[in-house]
């Protein structure tokens, strides 16, 4: 992505350092007005330490913060958090217990001197659009989860922020109840049209929620791109491994088979695989990213002559929905998961085959 | 064109206060501190200020008072073990086992620290000083030759201070016990261990940690204590440091540098001490407490737990009910005898302690301190544990090292450093309260900051950081989250901060003036220049003085904190 001005977020170079631990190194990347961007990694990839500097709670090293244009960050310059004019739902969701529902909510329209009686009315409406709008005047000490999720969402946005950021906002959340808010969020999104930034490690919210997505580990970006290029278009091993479950197939250039743009591979024991290189560039040697329910798996040769190969089942797991077969295939093992029609049993033959457009070139 | 937002007054502001105010307090400790050791190094005229000349003369005399070191020593020990004996005991009772009424008297064991060092000694001094002690009067009167028992001995002190410290030992003790995982022993038992091997080789080398920080924390406590040492000590002319020093100091002429060395090394001992204990209870906290809830599986102890029940009653009633009964009775007598006679009893000590204007004014002063100092230390010390603990403010640790640095240094020490440190101060306070308020403020930083830090880690750093997102200042965020939730330990941290003024001694014995007397020190110039009784009514007068003012203040703060919504 360009360095953008008009971007409501822009982060330029970021660095932050905690002693001698580097969390954030050089990180560029912006959000464009009315976006969903969501910064996606493994615990300990920098990207909280990323979201908390945007918000103003952590202090970079160097780089630049940019919010509707404005610095707001650079060296020698850091507004803090409370003037920023963005707003945040935490992991732990930081609601006072020793005020109500209301005054949670109230707290950053009251902070704004905004008139009683708007304040009534905003935090009313905004009580019934996390669907709590009975509750205002319990205490906030005694909230389920789930609730204090919604009042944590309600009190971000009820002040009109220009940005709301999100630090893992569901992971404290069951899986029934994460399915639900997600769901939820994205709908809430939608109704109040607002830019936001956020966090997670898990990759079905990122997928669902965002408009782009940001890969980070160890600090560094590793590809940025919609939720479908970075799930279909995985720029290397990392993202390919994290991002959903992927075959990794190393082989030698056939600069020879060659032909419409496609990259073709030959495997240490013989094996060719097409696939599409997207624009990357290769060298004599290459690898290739195959998700796992990309592959297909059947008793008969399907038609067509291309990634097409015969092998055997080894082992199944049945997973419900899918059932996930690890096939000798190669002299190596390679992962399909298929839905569960017609199994295959173990020791069986099958045939495996992909579409050369989800063989995906990896940069190295 | 770019618009730039320049920090303004929120984030430098709590920045630089912080810097200034932990600067202060910090200054403020060192600052005695400093004049102590130049004390202890004057070698030219003792009452020369500053020293004409310095060397280490003072220290290489020392072994002439090698008795007094080992007085304190052998003080020190007894009072140890047996201190960690009740706390052991109770601990084990009142967490292990199914003793009847658990949970009162776990609230109960608490009491023993309320009744202070020198209300201890003054009681057990009715009760067992050689001649007119009740017991011995007893003795006597049933044709025992010469007394039964003599607290006027190392082991009196010793037994007084263990009776008072055997709660903080309890407290310490029953912490460990209670966060012990009880898996622990279960699966030695599922191994096949029989009870007594597992309470041998799982239970006892689990808590053993726990119990050795204990031993050496009330170690350290009992070399710097001050009050029960000087009511049983004096009479015989038995010295520990601290008494040895305040002689030192109040005789005349006074040997300031002899005393300031002894302060130096006790101080010295104390804080290896103290160090010591850190580096155990940090590295205890990684094994027995894990984070997870759970409540110790507590042992059925058939019958026997009525005899437990009779000893926790037991050490409470000798704790407690006995020296508050002995000073009670003593004070509504003529003369205090063991033998109730009708024309003995009397109100006539009351009225003389009221109608004493020392008194009054003493009683007076020290509630006024009291105030003042936990009013204002709990702004103070809200203030600084925020920033050790919150405000992540470059050598914030440092600071807090040196805050806590009182803990190391007797409070008589400590005094003594800032009767050197404020003699020479430009701003004539001292032989003011002023002194005193001072004084007290430095010498309670770390009471007032471990209860209200204790609290402070407990809240979330981002119930601060969310109001912060939400757009308001320092200021705002502090008076609307920071305060609120910190309530339950800034009025803790008020209450011990109360009590302890108003009964301190250490340090107000030598700092006080002529003018701005308080009333412990008065209570112990009663002790050792009036009557017994007199001073009985007087130890009473300043209990319920406490009690009436604690009460009166609670009235207060509930009717002013009832807000709407809760």
């Amino acid at each position: 992505m360009t360095h953008d001005e008009a971007a409501a977020i822009a982060v330029k170079d970021l660095v932050i350092r905690y002693g001698r631990i580097t969390a954030v190194r050089g990180v560029t990347f912006s959000v464009g007005a009315g976006e969903h961007l969501t910064l996606l990694g493994p615990s300990g990839c920098g990207k909280t330490t990323t979201l908390r500097a945007i918000a103003g709670l952590e202090q970079p090293e160097s780089g630049e913060i940019r919010i509707d244009g404005t610095l707001v960050f650079a060296p020698g310059i850091h507004v803090p958090a409370e003037r920023r004019g963005l707003s945040m739902v935490f992991q732990s969701y930081a609601i006072w217990p020793h005020m109500t529902v209301f005054d949670n909510v109230a707290y950053g329209l009251r902070v704004r001197r905004v008139a009683e009686r708007e304040v009534r009315e905003r935090v009313r409406s905004a009580l019934d659009l996390v669907k709590l709008g009975d509750l205002g005047e319990r205490s906030a000490a005694r909230l389920s989860g789930g609730q204090q999720q919604r009042v944590a969402l309600a009190r971000a946005f009820v002040f009109s922020p220009s940005v709301l950021l999100f630090d893992e906002p569901l992971s404290n959340l069951d899986a029934k109840l994460r399915a639900e808010m997600r769901v939820e969020l994205k709908e809430l999104q939608r109704r109040i049209g607002i830019t936001s930034v956020y966090v997670t490690h898990d990759l079905e919210e990122a997928l669902a929620i965002s408009d782009r997505i940001v890969v980070m580990r160890d600090g560094v970006i590793e590809q940025i791109g919609t939720s479908a290029e970075i799930y279909d278009r995985p720029r290397n091993t990392f993202v390919a491994d994290f991002v959903g479950s992927a075959n990794l197939i190393r082989g030698r250039r056939r600069l020879d088979l060659e032909r419409d743009g496609m990259i073709v591979l030959e495997t240490a024991a013989g094996a060719l695989v097409h696939g599409a290189a997207y624009g990357r560039r290769a060298g004599a040697e290459a690898l290739f990213a195959i998700r796992t329910v990309h592959l297909r798996l059947g008793r008969e040769r399907p038609a067509g002559t291309l990634n097409v190969w015969a092998a055997r089942v080894r082992r199944r797991v049945f997973q419900g929905d899918l059932t996930q077969y690890h096939l000798d295939w190669d002299d190596r093992e390679i992962v399909v998961r298929c839905t569960t029609v017609d199994p295959l049993s173990e020791g069986d033959p099958a045939f495996v085959s992909v579409e050369p457009r989800h063989c995906v070139l990896l940069e190295e | 064109m770019e618009r730039v937002r320049r920090p303004r007054s929120a984030w430098p502001g709590p920045r630089l206060i912080s810097v200034l105010v932990g600067g202060v307090a910090a200054a403020f400790v060192l600052y005695p501190i400093g004049f102590l050791i130049q004390a202890s190094l004057s070698v030219g005229d003792p009452q020369a200020r500053p020293p004409e000349a310095y060397g280490l003369e003072n220290f290489t005399d020392l072994p002439r008072y090698a008795h007094i070191f080992w007085n304190t020593l052998v003080v020190a020990v007894v009072a140890t073990v047996l201190a960690i004996g009740f706390g052991f005991v109770m601990g084990w009772i009142l967490s292990r086992t199914n003793v009847p009424g658990r949970g009162v008297l776990e609230q109960f064991m608490a009491l023993p620290y309320y009744v202070t060092p020198l209300m201890g000694a003054l009681a057990w001094s009715l009760i067992g000083s050689p001649s007119g002690g009740f017991l011995n009067q007893v003795w006597r009167a049933l044709g025992g030759e010469g007394h039964l028992i003599d607290m006027n001995t190392p082991y009196g002190i010793a037994w007084v201070m263990a009776l008072f410290e055997g709660s903080v030992a309890f407290v310490m003790i029953g912490a460990v016990m209670k966060s012990m995982d009880p898996s622990l022993e279960e699966a030695s038992q599922v191994l096949g261990a029989g009870r007594a091997r597992t309470m041998l080789r799982i239970t006892l080398p689990l808590v053993l940690p726990g119990v050795l920080g204990a031993a050496i924390f009330v170690f350290a406590e009992m070399l710097g204590s001050f009050s029960a040492a000087l009511v049983l000590g004096l009479p015989s002319r038995f010295y520990v440091v601290t008494t040895a020093m305040y002689q030192l100091i109040s005789q005349y002429p006074p040997r300031f540098p002899t005393a300031a060395a002894m302060g130096v090394c006790l101080s010295a001992v104390m804080f290896a001490m103290v160090y010591v204990y850190r580096r155990i209870v940090s590295a205890r906290s990684y094994v027995t407490i894990t984070g997870k809830a759970y409540r110790p599986r507590a042992m059925n102890v058939g019958r026997l737990r009525f005899v437990l029940l009779g000893v926790c009653l037991g050490y409470l009633g000798i704790a407690v009910v006995l020296p508050l009964i002995t000073i009670v009775y003593a004070s509504f007598q003529r003369l205090a005898t063991a033998f109730p006679r009708a024309d003995n009893f009397t109100l006539a000590n009351y009225a003389t302690a009221l109608s004493l204007d020392a008194v009054r004014s003493a009683l007076w002063n020290s509630l006024v301190l009291g105030f003042g100092t936990a009013s204002i230390g709990i702004l103070l010390m809200g203030f600084l544990s925020w920033m050790i603990y919150r405000s992540r403010l470059p050598g914030a640790g440092v600071i807090e090292y040196l805050l806590m640095f009182p803990q190391a240094v007797p409070r008589l020490v400590f005094a003594f450093g800032m009767l050197w440190a404020w003699l020479i101060f430009p701003i004539p306070i001292y032989g003011t309260l002023w002194l005193l308020l001072i004084a007290y403020l430095t010498v309670f930083l770390p009471l007032g900051l471990r209860t209200i830090s204790g609290v402070m880690l407990q809240i979330d750093r981002t119930l601060e950081e969310s109001a912060q997102m939400c757009g308001a200042s320092w200021g705002y965020r502090m008076r609307t989250v920071t305060m609120p939730l910190l309530r339950p330990g800034l009025v803790a941290a008020w209450l011990l901060l109360f009590i302890a003024s108003v009964r301190e001694l250490g340090a107000s014995i030598l700092l006080m003036g002529p003018k701005a007397k308080v009333i412990t020190p008065a209570i112990v110039e009663s002790w050792f220049s009036t009557s017994t009784e007199l001073t009985a009514a007087m130890a009473l007068i300043q209990t319920l003085a406490v009690a009436a003012a604690l009460a009166l203040l609670f009235a207060v703060a509930r009717r002013a904190t009832q807000l709407p919504g809760e």
